[in-house]
């Protein structure tokens, strides 16, 4: 990639600049997981900018029909990645979560022309917040995709833990392939597997959680008995994605249900491993970081 | 705008009947894993059937552009060929041409082959009140029928009925007729006894009833698809045809038929073409040994040329295939029943709620999809429905069809986020309350739509310090070095 190629020149000990999209989940609930994608990008030698005015994708308010609510939240968004701190336009995106990368790739570009039309703007008005969203959501990645290309799966670790990885559907049918995730996983020595009945939904959905929580939960208990299946079967450790939202749905069920099983972002286990620290121990007492 | 039937009652108690129904829930997520499975298979094992298959969804989306000239073609070939055709708006005009016919032709029983557009015009009550029998010969439709039920999936209408439930129904009849009831419940012993009972009313029936798979305007030709061949007795041996057709079946000519015929079977249920193929050109010739003396096709809008020119268009492209249903995560769950409409599953509910402008059942398309996007990657004719879906429910909120509650959350909550300093003051408004309510690490609870997670879920409180908060203090001070 001729950027990166350019930075490099710059500083050798660089080798890629990114601006991170954190996400209103990962910022507010799980605050590890971001912190551990940091980590684990600067122990590579990436320089990591947060552009800080950053909030949300708005997918929570498109998903649910609130088109005018989540275009304001897509203009916020674009004004904070179009520039970031130190307006390196050309710079990649890193997103904590697959389904708001798939939010800015696929449905800014449409959301933000109707929006404009809907509001009275001039057509050239609506083509260009059309066209500004279209250069952004060529940028944007989510993050272990990501880091699996940029750092390939060189270093392959001996040993092996099994853990249950859930590919959340945005991820999966809007995002390109991640095979070069879970290839980076296995390079830590992370072996996902994915659970029987891999491609139904978890019943997350967003707002559709707490609008329907009978059929989200219902789906939920499909999948958490597919994922007991791989702890009894595979001896998979714990429960990981690169999507909080599936996450907190899944494990929020289990603990209901006075059952809790360890569930993190894929950052956390790549930042153990990366320390060393990749056991059973270490993963049960991610959660508890910052909570004490 | 167009008339649908719709089960009445409120869509929590349609819902809760649905997940408590754990027959139903077993045997529906067993027979859709099925047909999905074939269907992948049979994709994997032939790659070039994916070319037919674009080939196929470009000649149907220039079909439905052409629909009224190409319409006129058909209707005016079949004419030629010495049948009526009629234009029915609504479910009531095509109601009341079916009776018509009915009537002049003293019909007293009346066969069918399997057809949703009958179901969505309510026809066998039209029928029955009328004291006319109809009787259904498609097996799945046979079952329902007997129980009373409507179809609960669009290719396999009793998929929500195992082996011995169906086994209890033919008994049942058998009693009331007093013949031999089924053998045993294995499939071959049911099929037999269906069959046994059938085969009279073939042979006694007036008057035959059919729907349409396609319409070829090219020669004015009705084709039908089933797997039992039930079609091929409906079409031959009564006196008078009615086949009820909705507009949005015409395809120009052959060359894109033999595209379009594959869909169905390969995306419904994993085989290249179904078992059987009928086509009907007119009633008999005097030459010909069958056939009707009368044939009638009725074509229906009921909502339909509505949606020409609109982004939702290429719903019209839909084959009936049930392949969004079989892979939908919701549908698997509840089953059709639960839809409360004749269309159930990702079709139907973006169906249902667009061919009646919203009048019916206006609350589906959000309560019964997760956007999870499967039925966008199962659908053979690329229709969009996600972003129907979505569309759909960006009507519902500015008619104000939602509840008040909703609209007042979505706005509040995107107010708090288009600005950092919102975002922030958010972050401590949820601490507050979570210090209120005394839930400091995990909490079991939360007030108004969000309550809707706690019935059933915990979640963890904002965490002591975001990421927001944690940037400025740790990162510029070696965090990296760890």
């Amino acid at each position: 990639m001729p950027e990166r190629q350019r930075i490099a020149k710059e500083d050798e000990t660089v080798v890629a600049r990114v601006q991170l999209f954190v996400t209103c989940l990962a910022d507010m609930v799980r605050p590890q997981a971001a912190i551990a994608a940091v980590r684990a990008m600067e122990r590579r030698g990436v320089n990591v900018e947060f552009p800080s005015n950053q909030t949300c994708c708005g997918q929570f308010s498109y998903n649910a029909g609130y088109q005018h609510e989540a275009a304001i939240l897509a203009r916020h968004f674009l004004e904070v990645f179009e520039t970031g701190e130190t307006g390196h336009d050309e710079t990649e995106i890193v997103s904590l979560s697959g389904s708001c990368a798939a939010m800015v790739i696929h449905s800014y570009p449409q959301l933000l022309f109707d929006d404009a039309m809907e509001q009275g703007e001039p057509l050239s008005v609506a083509e260009d917040w059309k066209r500004r969203a279209q250069a952004v959501g060529t940028r944007i990645r989510e993050w272990g995709t990501w880091m699996g290309k940029t750092f390939g799966s060189a270093q392959e670790k001996g040993h092996h833990l099994p853990v249950a990885y859930h590919l959340g559907c945005h991820m999966r049918r809007l995002l390109p392939p991640s095979g070069e995730l879970t290839n980076m996983l296995k390079a830590q020595g992370i072996l996902a597997r994915e659970p029987d009945d891999a491609d139904q939904c978890c019943g997350f959905g967003g707002t559709y959680s707490f609008t329907e929580p009978a059929i989200s939960t219902a789906l939920a208990d499909d999948k958490l008995k597919n994922i007991d299946k791989l702890v009894h079967d595979q001896g998979a450790v714990c429960l990981t994605s690169a999507d909080l939202g599936c996450l907190l749905h899944l494990a929020g069920r289990q603990r209901r249900q006075g059952s809790p099983f360890p569930a993190c972002h894929i950052s956390e286990l790549v930042d153990l491993a990366d320390q060393n620290r990749l056991t059973p121990e270490h993963i049960e007492s991610l959660g508890d970081e910052g909570r004490k | 705008m167009g008339q649908l039937p719709f089960d009445p009652r409120p869509w929590p108690i349609r819902r809760n009947q649905a997940l408590q129904d754990q027959t139903m829930r077993h045997t529906i997520g067993f027979v859709t894993r099925r047909f999905a499975l074939a269907k992948r298979d049979v994709y994997r094992k032939n790659p070039a059937i994916e070319a037919s298959r674009q080939a196929a969804v470009g000649q149907k989306r220039q079909a439905i552009r052409d629909m009224p000239r190409l319409l006129e073609q058909f209707r005016a070939q079949v004419e030629e060929h010495g049948a009526q055709t009629y234009m029915a708006a609504g479910a009531h005009d095509a109601i009341a041409i079916a009776l018509r016919i009915a009537r002049q032709a003293q019909a007293k029983l009346v066969i069918k082959s399997k057809s949703m557009v009958t179901e969505e015009i309510e026809l066998n009550q039209a029928f029955e009140s009328a004291g006319i029998v109809v009787r259904e010969t498609d097996l799945g439709e046979y079952i329902i029928q007997l129980a009373r039920e409507k179809p609960s999936h669009i290719l396999a209408p009793a998929a929500h009925r195992n082996r011995h439930q169906i086994d209890e129904l033919f008994h049942h009849d058998a009693s009331q007729q007093g013949i031999q009831p089924p053998v045993s419940d294995e499939i071959a012993e049911l099929t037999h006894y269906a069959r046994f009972r059938l085969r009279q009313e073939f042979l006694r029936a007036d008057m035959g009833v059919t729907g349409g798979n396609f319409l070829v305007a090219e020669t004015g030709t009705l084709v039908l698809i089933t797997n039992e061949g039930n079609a091929d007795m409906v079409t031959s041996l009564p006196r008078v045809l009615v086949s009820i057709v909705g507009v949005e079946k015409i395809v120009r000519d052959w060359s894109s038929l033999v595209q379009i015929i594959q869909q169905p079977a390969m995306s419904g249920i994993g085989r290249h073409l179904s078992s059987y193929t009928t086509m009907v050109h007119g009633p008999r010739q005097s030459a010909s040994a069958e056939g009707p003396d009368e044939w009638h096709v009725i074509l229906l809008d009921n909502g339909r040329k509505a949606l020409l020119g609109t982004e939702f268009e290429d719903v019209l492209s839909c084959i009936r295939c049930g392949a969004c249903l079989n892979v939908c995560p919701v549908f698997r769950e509840v089953g059709g029943h639960a839809y409360g409409s004749v269309y159930p599953g990702p079709i139907g509910i973006v169906e249902t709620p667009l061919l009646t402008d919203l009048q019916v059942l206006p609350e589906i398309p959000s309560t019964l999809c997760t956007l999870c996007h499967a039925c966008l990657e199962a659908c053979p004719m690329d229709i969009e429905l996600p972003h129907h879906i979505v569309a759909l429910r960006r009507l519902k909120a500015k008619r104000r069809l939602n509840a008040r509650r909703l609209d007042w959350t979505m706005r509040t909550w995107a107010r708090f986020w288009q600005t950092p300093q919102g975002y922030r003051r958010s972050v401590q408004i949820a601490r507050l309350a979570q210090r209120v309510s005394r839930q400091p690490r995990i909490l079991h609870s939360a007030p108004g739509l969000f309550g809707g997670w706690f019935e059933t879920r915990d979640m963890p409180a904002v965490a002591a310090e975001t990421f927001h908060e944690w940037w400025p203090k740790h990162h510029h001070t070696g965090a990296s070095e760890k």
